[in-house]
């Protein structure tokens, strides 16, 4: 039997010493002058190189996934090797033009490089279709999307429907939103119209910086700070709840993550609507808020509403945040100083427990996280869509 | 450059001078305008033309390393004195722009939007009364009676400028300023705009920057050279294309400079 | 129309430059909601987490005597491991009680209780201290060993008397003599490197609890991250900039990779645990296995600002090089990409920036776990990063699950440090920036 690693040594060894091998070639075949050669001496070597590596890359790959050719592989690679090596030496003439070949080898990495994109789409799809076709042969598809109660018990018999995540989900979306939109929109219009440059130097760094904090920053926030000052200020005072988790806490905290994402769409929109505009409703007598309201707004709608779908979108698939602000009660109520969950959440916490993989209770998340597939792609191909058609308008 | 003094002149300019951070772009001049007529700015690309049109309805605020010294007076009320308010005075002042510029809204809400926000109008029977007014004064009327409601920006090139017309003398202002209002359109629609120039003299005093000359020969009644920032001469139309006193001005109309 | 001043404002304008104003208030109040949040939750984590980098020890004499620490007598160190930590404990109690006799520090606690103010780690610490140094049995030795959480709380603010009296690990008759203790200089809090080096520690013992095992993690999946995603990245935001034909295939690919940027990256881990773990068989819980799924997460977020550099190369500089006879992949291998290379590195260090700050992924695939042994780069065991470890951002949520409130000290002090390394990333990158940016 042969060990993986005697090939690999082989082809690292053709690879490197082919490029010396096969330059000098080229410069025997065409008599010591290089003039004489379609391409240059290196441009042969790069290709004898590139003709051992990039198939036996690709062999590599499909033999890891193809776990029974382990046997076989490593013969298979040192096969591959030795023909790439030889093929491409044997073909040295003064008229072979190296460099085309040298660099469609090259374009294949690159086109194989953009396939990865496509490829990680099928893959999450695909492993989410597989293991929810598991989940959906022990549990009645229509339980699922349509029943009201959540309550999963590691003995068997449990509720598993989706409706009291998704209300979860979209109360604490819907709060995040009416709370990062106005805001978002308000500063990226005062920063783009009416701010100083002093002012736009120091409010846009900091607005950046509210961008790039992690998640789990905010979901400690919540947890510690937001969560404990909502209850002993607004739930308890007011007799609405005594829990520092709740849809408040989750959807205040997720509303100021979301600021610095709706100002930098909705600076990009608002900057894409043409000066001439505004000129047109100055030059009217128009105040600068009058032209903004009645004139750049208005033209700059679609573009906002799409800003207002990806935020949702991001909105929806937030995890941290309300693991940590929201809790794990699945409840259907409308008093935001209660806890609720949402999709996400159980997410994690049916993938991380105890249960069996292949028990409704496990399965359940890929069903879940399919569900939340399909409504962020949904969200995010309108949006896209959407400010496509706005661009449209301007260009 | 001969120095009468009008008797009432709508807009009258003296010792303005204007700086776009440190470059000196309009250098002293003075002007006076006379009501119901059409002046025309003329000079080669980068004279100053339009940034001294910009300064009669202060639209050059809008830029913030511009500064602008000097009096200009409308009516006799220095328009740049701390009391004025700008807006107010783009009520009075119309502009209407090089490229057209309708705002993507209805033709109807393109013409009402003026009047609207000036609270011009009482109730929607004279709003309407005042859009079909403007639209016939720009003869657009019998083009867009019937689609009031389509959006102005489906109207082809030359109907949107003379929407832009429509839409500035919504207001009923007493000046109209028009920076190269035909330089994006076709001939035929050139046409149709001098024509109008022509009819909206009599409600109006009109300032017309062109890099025409002979839409400037064609329109106006006085015509005004600017050279490098400075206004070279000012005189009645005629005399300017035949007769000029100034070398310089010469050597523009026989197409030597510029 | 009647002839109106310009000199007077007339009441109509009024009311509009009112409403400006108003508008204009919006807009500053927006940023100033902004930058309040900012502000508290700046000084939120970093008030409650700034005490985790000070730590408080108490320096103990303590004699070692060799009957009770080795049997063989003749420093054989199989037998002194059989000495569990529960007989080193006894040499602490002793030690520390030895010291607050000699100051003459009146009391009323027992032995036990008095020992029981050192951390549960202590115990490790010196057993550890002896047998690497055999040689010390039979002297006396003098260690700063760690304090337990309810007195670090002490020094640090969180305990305080009156919640020392309802507390079941502690008393305030313990506090009095801790603070007895630090008046005589026995007890110090200091900084604590500790924090970052220390591997994780069990539930009783938050002050021993550090960030050794995370960091490495995180380390190590950010070399992988790095390693994946940066060629990967650029070699299809090349392909798809520079080669790639205007046709449904090149659009689908491109609308693909916007969406890949949208998608939850709690999805991302979904991907990982359904492929890596269960379809390929990679190791639960490895940097290997989370360095992937990152890889994947990340690698539309470097397309996307890689596309956007190499597109605001101008197109002058490709005609100038096909113009002299380069071929098209010469012009952007010797020419475009060179130019962009600064923005590329940008857009690299943000993503970096952004998978590093990463939770929900990596809980999915099993990172949760407790894990005190430091990963190890390779073994032939585990392969090449299979090692089990964590990594910074799940530490934190691991330790805000745990009961005992010094937990959350650590847990905030853990946010500073990845904070602290996202600023030096984002520094790092506005400084390229900065540096090479070219305006065209």
């Amino acid at each position: 039997m042969l060990p993986l690693y005697v090939p690999l040594i082989a082809t690292a060894f053709l690879a490197a010493f082919g490029f010396l091998i096969a330059s000098r070639r080229a410069l025997a075949v065409s008599g010591g002058d290089a003039r004489k050669l379609a391409a240059l001496p290196r441009q042969y070597g790069l290709n004898t190189t590139l003709s051992v590596i990039i198939p036996t890359s690709v062999v590599l790959i499909v033999g890891m996934i193809f776990s029974s050719l382990s046997g076989v592989l490593p013969f298979i690679v040192l096969g591959v090797a030795i023909f790439g090596f030889s093929y491409s030496i044997v073909r040295i003439t003064p008229e072979f033009r190296a460099r085309r070949y040298a660099e469609a080898w090259i374009k294949l990495v690159l086109i194989a490089a953009s396939a990865v994109a496509i490829l990680t789409t099928l893959g999450i799809v695909l492993s989410m279709l597989f293991e929810t076709r598991h989940f959906f042969a022990q549990y009645d598809w229509k339980a699922f999307f349509f029943s009201t109660e959540w309550s999963p018990n590691f003995r068997g018999n449990s509720a598993l429907g989706i409706i009291p995540l998704l209300w979860g989900t979209f109360y604490i979306s819907l709060i995040a939103l009416t709370f990062a939109v106005p805001i978002g929109l308000f500063a990226a219009i005062y920063l783009s119209e009416y701010a100083t440059r002093r002012m736009r130097s120091i409010a846009k760094p900091a607005i950046e910086i509210l961008a790039g904090i992690p998640t789990i920053v905010y979901g400690l926030f919540a947890l510690i700070t937001v969560g404990p000052f909502l209850r002993d200020h607004f739930a308890q005072p007011m007799g609405f709840g005594d829990s520092a988790s709740s849809v408040m806490t989750a959807g205040i905290v997720m509303g100021v993550m979301l600021i610095p994402f709706v100002s930098s769409l909705s600076d990009d929109i608002i900057n894409a609507v043409p000066q001439a505009l505004r000129d047109g409703s100055l030059g009217l007598g128009a105040t600068k808020s009058e032209t903004i309201r009645q004139v750049v707004i208005p033209a700059a709608l679609p573009g906002i509403v799409g800003a207002i779908l990806l935020a949702a979108s991001r909105a929806i698939g937030e995890t941290m945040i309300v693991v940590l602000g929201a809790g794990a009660a699945a409840r259907m109520s409308l008093n935001p100083f209660e806890a609720m969950t949402t999709v996400t959440v159980k997410i994690v916490s049916q993938l991380t427990g105890d249960t069996d993989f292949a028990s409704p209770e496990t399965l359940v998340a890929f069903a879940l996280g399919l569900t939340l597939f399909v409504i962020t792609l949904g969200l995010n191909v309108l949006a896209l869509y959407i400010v496509r058609k706005y661009r449209e308008q301007y260009e | 450059m001969k120095d009468t003094h009008m008797q009432n002149p709508k807009i009258s300019a003296k010792n303005v001078q204007v700086y776009y951070g440190d470059n000196h772009a309009i250098k002293d001049v003075n002007v006076e305008i006379a009501d119901k007529t059409v002046t025309a700015f003329i000079g080669p690309s980068g004279c100053g033309k339009s940034t001294f049109l910009r300064c009669l309805n202060r639209m050059n605020d809008t830029i913030d390393i511009c500064r602008v010294t000097g009096e200009i007076k409308i009516d006799d009320e220095d328009i740049y004195d701390a009391k004025v308010d700008p807006v107010q005075l783009r009520a009075k002042v119309g502009m209407v722009f090089q490229k057209p510029n309708p705002f993507p809204k209805s033709i109807y809400d393109n013409v009402a939007y003026g009047p609207k926000i000036h609270g011009l109008a009482r109730n929607k029977a004279e709003l309407d009364e005042i859009v079909e007014q403007s639209l016939r004064k720009a003869a657009l009327w019998n083009e867009a009676k019937d689609r009031l409601d389509s959006p102005g920006t489906g109207l082809s090139g030359g109907q949107q400028q003379r929407l832009c017309i429509a839409r500035a003398i919504a207001t009923s202002p007493e000046v109209l300023l028009m920076d190269e209002p035909c330089s994006a359109l076709d001939p035929i629609a050139t046409a149709q705009v001098e024509e109008l120039i022509d009819e909206l003299r009599q409600s109006f005093s009109v300032v017309i920057v062109t890099h025409s000359m002979q839409q400037a020969a064609r329109v106006s009644q006085k015509t005004a050279f600017f050279h490098l920032g400075n206004l070279v001469e000012y005189d009645d139309t005629d005399k300017i294309f035949t007769n000029p006193e100034d070398p310089r001005t010469e050597s523009y109309i026989s197409g030597r400079i510029g | 129309m009647t002839q109106k001043s310009l000199l007077t404002v007339d009441a109509r304008t009024k009311k509009r430059n009112a409403a400006e104003k108003r508008f204009k208030a919006y807009g500053f109040a927006a940023i100033s909601v902004a930058m309040l949040a900012l502000v508290t939750l700046l000084t939120s984590v970093i008030g409650t987490g700034a005490s985790a980098f000070k730590q408080t020890y108490a320096t103990v004499t303590m004699q070692l005597p060799e009957d009770v620490l080795d049997k063989s007598g003749v420093r054989d160190i199989d037998v002194m491991k059989k000495v569990t930590t529960v007989g080193y404990t006894k040499i602490l109690n002793q030690g520390l009680t030895d010291t607050v006799a000699a100051l003459n520090i009146p009391h009323d606690l027992s032995n036990k209780d008095i020992g029981g103010m050192l951390s549960k780690e202590a115990a490790a610490t010196i057993r550890d201290h002896v047998l690497a140094n055999p040689e010390l049995i039979g002297q006396e030795v003098t260690l700063d060993l760690l304090m337990n959480g309810r007195i670090d709380g002490y020094f640090k603010g969180r305990v305080t008397m009156e919640s020392a009296a309802l507390d079941s690990n502690t008393s305030p008759a313990e506090l009095a003599l801790a603070q007895a203790l630090a008046d005589a200089g026995v007890v110090n809090t200091k900084f604590n490197w500790a924090f970052l080096t220390n591997p994780d520690a069990s539930d009783q013992r938050p002050e021993a609890a550090g960030l050794g095992v995370a960091i490495l993690g995180s380390l190590y999946m950010m070399i992988i991250v790095l390693a994946i995603s940066l060629p990967i990245g650029v070699a299809a935001s090349i392909y798809l900039e520079e080669f790639a034909p205007k046709n449904r295939w090149t659009d689908l690919i491109e609308v693909n990779i916007s969406n890949l940027a949208a998608v939850p990256s709690i999805v991302y881990g979904i991907l990982g645990l359904a492929i890596f773990i269960n379809f390929l068989e990679f190791k639960q819980s490895s940097p290997l296995v989370g360095g992937l799924v990152l890889s994947l997460m990340t690698l539309p977020r470097i397309i996307i600002p890689a596309r956007a550099a190499l597109k605001s190369v101008p197109p002058s500089i490709r005609d100038a090089a096909l113009g002299v006879g380069a071929s098209k992949m010469q012009s952007v291998f010797h020419h475009v990409l060179p130019l962009a290379a600064p923005g590329i590195l940008t857009g690299v260090i943000i993503g970096l920036g952004q998978a590093l700050g990463e939770t929900a992924p990596l809980l999915l695939i099993g990172m949760v776990a407790f894990v005190r042994e430091y990963p190890a780069a390779y073994t032939p065991d585990a392969g090449l990063f299979g090692e089990a470890s964590t990594a910074l951002p799940v530490q934190i949520y691991n330790w805000t699950q745990r009961a005992d409130p010094g937990f959350v000290e650590r847990a905030s002090g853990a946010i500073i440090t990845l904070l602290i390394f996202l600023l030096i990333m984002n520094a790092v990158a506005i400084f390229l920036r900065r540096k090479f940016e070219r305006r065209w």
